[in-house]
């Protein structure tokens, strides 16, 4: 298990030697974005009011920022559920370029495949630690705030060094939670046939 | 008659508390898994969180950047007299939990169910949620409760009815199903505040189940062994998974499995689930007919628990 510190705009390289259960940080340009701002652009037909490009990490993310003294002020921030967003993950990597997904609960087989195609990663927190990440966080501009509300909006970041993060989608396409539910699966049948429940045990159908 | 003023403001730092600061409780629960946590990477991940909650508490922010669906819990007694009554009891809940928004305590999170409109305030329909409970006294005990997304939209909250044939297994076998499809990949949070309600309608059971998620002390035991034990046989099941800390892999998974029961249906046995997320965040507040004000470390909504 390597660790790495990158610099966003990351190139294939970068992105190329990280393997599922490395440790990175990061460090550069990304972007936020929820379901709203996909649904905008890829159901919705909108097109994307800035340029992915030098810009090619994308944060699954809906921050608490608030205005203080004319200036934004990042207030909370911790990486999101990518899963929900699955339906919009393999048109995201793809017409966007993107090297990095920071989220949470990894991303399905379709973003994946994509990924492996397109040279991009899917990074994880270990922890639930804002207050370890908001200040390494510039709030550098925001798109789509009216069209799309302080939360969904496309906020631009700049980072200084956030993580640890963990590789869960590799440009292999290999899945570190896949690995882990085979022996969390193990443990489960031992478990339940100490509380007297073998494998075989089915529910009586009720409906 | 406890004033208005007095119980919004008490509202208000309420809310504020469970959006900022950790109870006692979770604190010590946290401190315990790091104690005993093998996996150095888990380690680390627990401990930084510990770190970054105790940072909130200081600075004044978040806990996490989901605050959640905003839930009261009130603990009425029986003589309580309010100024404006209960009407405008919930109504100081809902300026309060607005005022929460506005100060950067809250993120706005609730948001319209089909329009996706969102208020920028947290307070629509139905929302926040109050619950009531009456007891002896003049005094009202004031809960809240943050709901994460995360714990609640990924499984970890669901129901079955269990058949009288399939009893105790059963119940053990759907909860630990459940828990360990929705902490995948962290889904929910973990190491969660796992509640199960057992017995009642559906909507009893996820009550309760709620309840035990997210008022139960967290360590503290059914008082009746034969719940006791269904407790502590799931917790340290699920404690031998593996899931560990946003489901990466290590030793805790659960903080703590909280057991809550209704009379049921001799046709069945309703069984919900409720995971709490790790920060488990809530906060209470009593206030007594003199208008006496006292911070309470857990909401003991179940009585001794």
């Amino acid at each position: 298990m390597a660790e790495y510190h990158l610099t966003a705009p990351l190139t294939d390289a970068d992105v190329q030697k990280l393997k599922i259960g490395d440790i990175v940080y990061v460090s550069g340009k990304a972007f936020t974005c929820r379901s709203r701002l996909q649904k905008y652009i890829f159901d919705e037909k909108n097109v994307l009011p800035f340029s992915t490009e030098g810009r090619n990490v994308l944060i699954h993310n809906g921050p608490v920022i608030i205005k203080e003294n004319g200036k934004w002020k990042l207030m909370s921030f911790m990486p999101t559920s990518s899963i929900r967003f699955e339906k919009w993950g393999a048109k995201s990597v793809d017409e966007w370029n993107l090297k990095m997904i920071v989220g949470k609960t990894t991303m399905g087989e379709e973003t994946a495949k994509m990924m492996k195609e397109k040279k991009c990663v899917h990074v994880s927190p270990r922890s639930v630690s804002p207050n370890l990440w908001i200040d390494s966080i510039e709030v550098e501009d925001v798109y789509l705030y009216d069209e799309l509300g302080r939360i969904e909006a496309a906020w631009f970041f700049n980072l200084k060094d956030i993580g640890p993060f963990i590789v869960d989608i590799d440009t292999e396409g290999n899945n570190y939670f896949d690995k882990l539910d085979g022996e969390i699966a193990k443990r489960k049948e031992k478990a339940l046939k100490e509380l007297g429940i073998d494998e075989n045990f089915k529910f009586t159908k009720l409906y | 008659m406890i004033k208005t003023e007095l119980y919004e403001e008490v509202l208000f730092q309420t809310v504020k508390r469970g959006a900022t600061e950790i109870s006692e409780d979770v604190r010590e629960a946290f401190t315990k898994a790091i104690e005993k946590e093998t996996s150095l990477d888990a380690k680390r991940g627990l401990r930084v969180t510990l770190e970054s909650m105790d940072m909130s508490a200081k600075r004044e922010n978040p806990l996490c950047v989901d605050t959640g669906w905003p839930i009261f819990y009130f603990k009425v007694g029986n003589d309580c007299k309010l100024e404006g009554g209960f009407v405008e009891l919930e109504n100081a809940a809902r300026r309060a939990v607005a005022r929460a928004t506005e100060k950067g305590y809250l993120r706005a999170t609730m948001k319209h169910p089909l329009t996706g409109y969102d208020p920028g305030n947290n307070i629509g329909m139905n929302i926040p949620d109050f619950t009531y409970k009456f007891v002896e006294g003049d005094g009202i005990e004031i809960s809240y409760a943050a709901k994460g997304g995360g714990s609640e939209c990924f499984g970890g909250t669901r129901h079955r009815i269990v058949a009288f044939a399939d009893g105790i297994k059963g119940i053990e076998k759907f909860v630990i199903d459940s828990f360990v499809a929705s902490a995948r990949a962290g889904a929910v949070c973990p190491p969660s505040v796992l509640g199960i309600g057992i017995g009642g309608t559906a909507n009893v059971a996820a009550n309760l189940a709620k309840e035990a998620a997210c008022l139960r002390t967290v360590g503290s035991k059914h008082p009746d062994p034969t719940f006791a034990k269904i407790e502590e046989d799931i917790y340290n099941a699920l404690n031998s998974l593996g899931i560990g800390i946003l489901g990466g892999g290590g030793d805790t998974s659960v903080l703590g499995v909280n057991v809550e029961y209704a009379y049921t249906h001799i046709a069945g046995i309703a069984v919900a689930t409720s995971t709490n997320c790790m920060i488990a965040r809530r906060a209470s507040t009593r206030i007594d007919s003199d208008g006496k004000v006292t911070i309470m470390k857990s909401p003991m909504w179940f009585g001794d628990r």
